[in-house]
């Protein structure tokens, strides 16, 4: 609200990949949050005007052109894309602010039907391999490498009853496929450097860039 | 003689364990250590593993030398990347500190300053690596160092809330006794015949295994603690008691007293946690024996 409070008219972006699944950012929720900014603007005594567009991904150029012929209509744009789609539009317009409405928290799966949870932290160097599968470092609170950290209790992690225990999960997994040995093996002090410890990241492929 | 020697003698040590102040102000600490000198053979100073800023281990640990009283400093990954840590190695021996405990941090979270970004660059294996590397005289790197460290170093071991935790607890203690630990630290023991069975799992391990025993100050936080801690074991017989007595912290001391005297025919030393009531020390110990 305060990022638009000094706007007359803006452009209300969604976009159809990730933040449609997850039903926080697809055409449907841009509908719902411009319906909601509306009332709420009315309610403060001022009036706006929001232009609703849904792309079909925000984090590719292609993509982002389709804003062209709108975008000089209007003085901002609000995008409901994830943090990556929010900034490809920033960089293509130049001269227009550009603001987020969403928080973007973390590359995950869904549980179950209306509930997402962490499974990746993009740390450049998996380690599922070696871990049945379940990686510690999005699912373990401590990004531990080589077991639990004792605040584990009957299969939950310390932070709260609502998150499973990460260790606890390889363990049961590595004994159920034989593999206890990968857990005995000592896990040496991990290299942060691909998962961003050096600095912003990035990945060329030289048989496909122009 | 030194801890590690005793330990190494199988000599029976007994530990008592002192919080550095949230402050300056160290006179209780150093009266406290000056009053157990001569009953412990060293002092386990925690640092801010528990989730509470407070004054560093390292210089608790300083400030125990200096009364004549041997240091066992914790060590943890949650606050300090593998610089930090291994500078903070390196300081430790140069200021007289042999001993080095390797224990988890609370999770952030749960601490007072539970907005702060948790480090965990290392892990509790990833650490005690480090510092038998600093030992051969290299750091993490790879880089010579000039002038190599010394240390006798442990790990602490979780408390376990059922068979599946345990069996997962005591294959990492072999991971961290193979990563350097030199000995391992038990949590609380209340039922001393519920950790032989525990003791028999890990004695295998091949290095001396030391309980905790913990005062409990009063009934609520005997309470407490059987309600909040699944693995602690805390009986109804044992709360019964408390509840009975007259003198519920006198009974507190003497429960206390007693466990530590029915460990000692079965292991290496005990370590115990009087949190804030370090001057109950020496009647524990009087009870025990000790
Ligand atoms: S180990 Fe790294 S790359 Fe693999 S799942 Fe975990 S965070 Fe992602
Ligand atoms: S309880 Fe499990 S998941 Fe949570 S921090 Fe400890 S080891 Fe990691």
């Amino acid at each position: 609200m305060e990022y638009i409070k000094p706007f007359k008219r803006i452009l209300l972006v969604g976009c159809n990949e990730c933040v449609t699944v997850c039903a926080a950012g697809g055409r449907k929720e841009v509908g719902l949050l411009a319906s909601g900014l509306h009332m709420a603007v009315l309610k403060s005594g001022a009036t706006i005007e929001i232009r609703e567009h849904t792309l079909e991904r925000q984090c590719d150029p292609e993509y982002v052109e389709e804003l062209v012929p709108m975008i000089d209509g209007v003085e901002a744009v609000m995008s409901m894309a994830c943090g990556c789609g929010v900034q490809e539009i920033a960089r293509r317009f130049k001269n227009k602010p550009v603001f987020p409405a969403l928080n973007t928290k973390f590359m995950g799966a869904s549980e179950r039907q209306g509930v997402w949870s962490e499974r990746c932290q993009g740390c450049g160097d998996c380690l599922l391999g070696m871990t049945g599968g379940i990686c510690p470092i999005a699912r373990c609170a401590k990004q531990l490498m080589n077991g639990p950290c004792g605040g584990s209790t009957g299969g939950h992690c310390e932070i709260g009853e609502d998150t499973d225990c990460a260790w606890a999960l390889i363990w049961e997994r590595l004994k159920a496929l034989g593999q206890i040995e990968r857990y005995v093996e000592i896990t040496p002090a991990k290299d942060w450097r691909p998962g961003g410890g050096s600095g912003p990241r990035k990945i060329i492929r030289e048989d496909l860039a122009e | 003689m030194s801890f590690q020697k005793r330990l190494q003698a199988k000599e029976f040590v007994v530990l008592a364990e002192m919080h550095t102040p949230k402050g300056v102000n160290i006179s209780r600490l150093v009266n406290d250590a000056r009053r157990i000198k001569g009953r412990v053979d060293a002092i386990v100073v925690p640092d801010m593993d528990n989730g509470i800023m407070r004054m560093n281990a390292l210089a608790g640990g300083v400030l125990m030398q200096q009364q004549g009283v041997e240091a066992i400093i914790h060590l943890y990954c949650r606050d300090r990347n593998r610089m930090a840590l291994q500078g903070d190695i390196l300081a430790a021996h140069v200021l007289g500190i042999h001993n080095l405990l390797v224990v988890r941090g609370e999770e952030m979270s749960q601490g007072d300053h539970s907005e702060a970004k948790a480090v965990d660059d290392v892990d509790e294996c990833g650490l005690l690596g480090a510092i038998g590397t600093l030992q051969k005289g290299k750091d993490m790197a790879g880089f010579d160092l000039d002038g190599a460290p010394t240390f006798f170093s442990g790990a602490s071991l979780a408390p376990c809330a059922d068979e599946a935790a345990l069996e997962r607890e005591v294959a990492f203690a072999a991971k961290k006794v193979a990563a350097g630990a030199r000995w391992l630290l038990t949590p609380p023991v209340y039922d001393v015949a519920r950790f032989a069975a525990f003791y028999e799992r890990v004695k295998g391990l091949g290095v001396p295994v030391v309980p905790t025993v913990f005062l409990l100050k009063s009934l609520a936080i005997a309470q407490y603690i059987a309600n909040s801690e699944p693995g602690a074991n805390i009986s109804d017989e044992l709360i019964r008691r408390i509840r009975k007595s007259s003198d519920r912290e006198q009974e507190g001391i003497h429960i206390a007293g007693e466990t530590v005297a029915a460990l000692k025919p079965m292991v290496q030393g005990v370590l115990v946690q009087t949190l804030g009531w370090e001057h109950k020390l020496p009647a524990i110990l009087d009870v025990a024996g000790l």
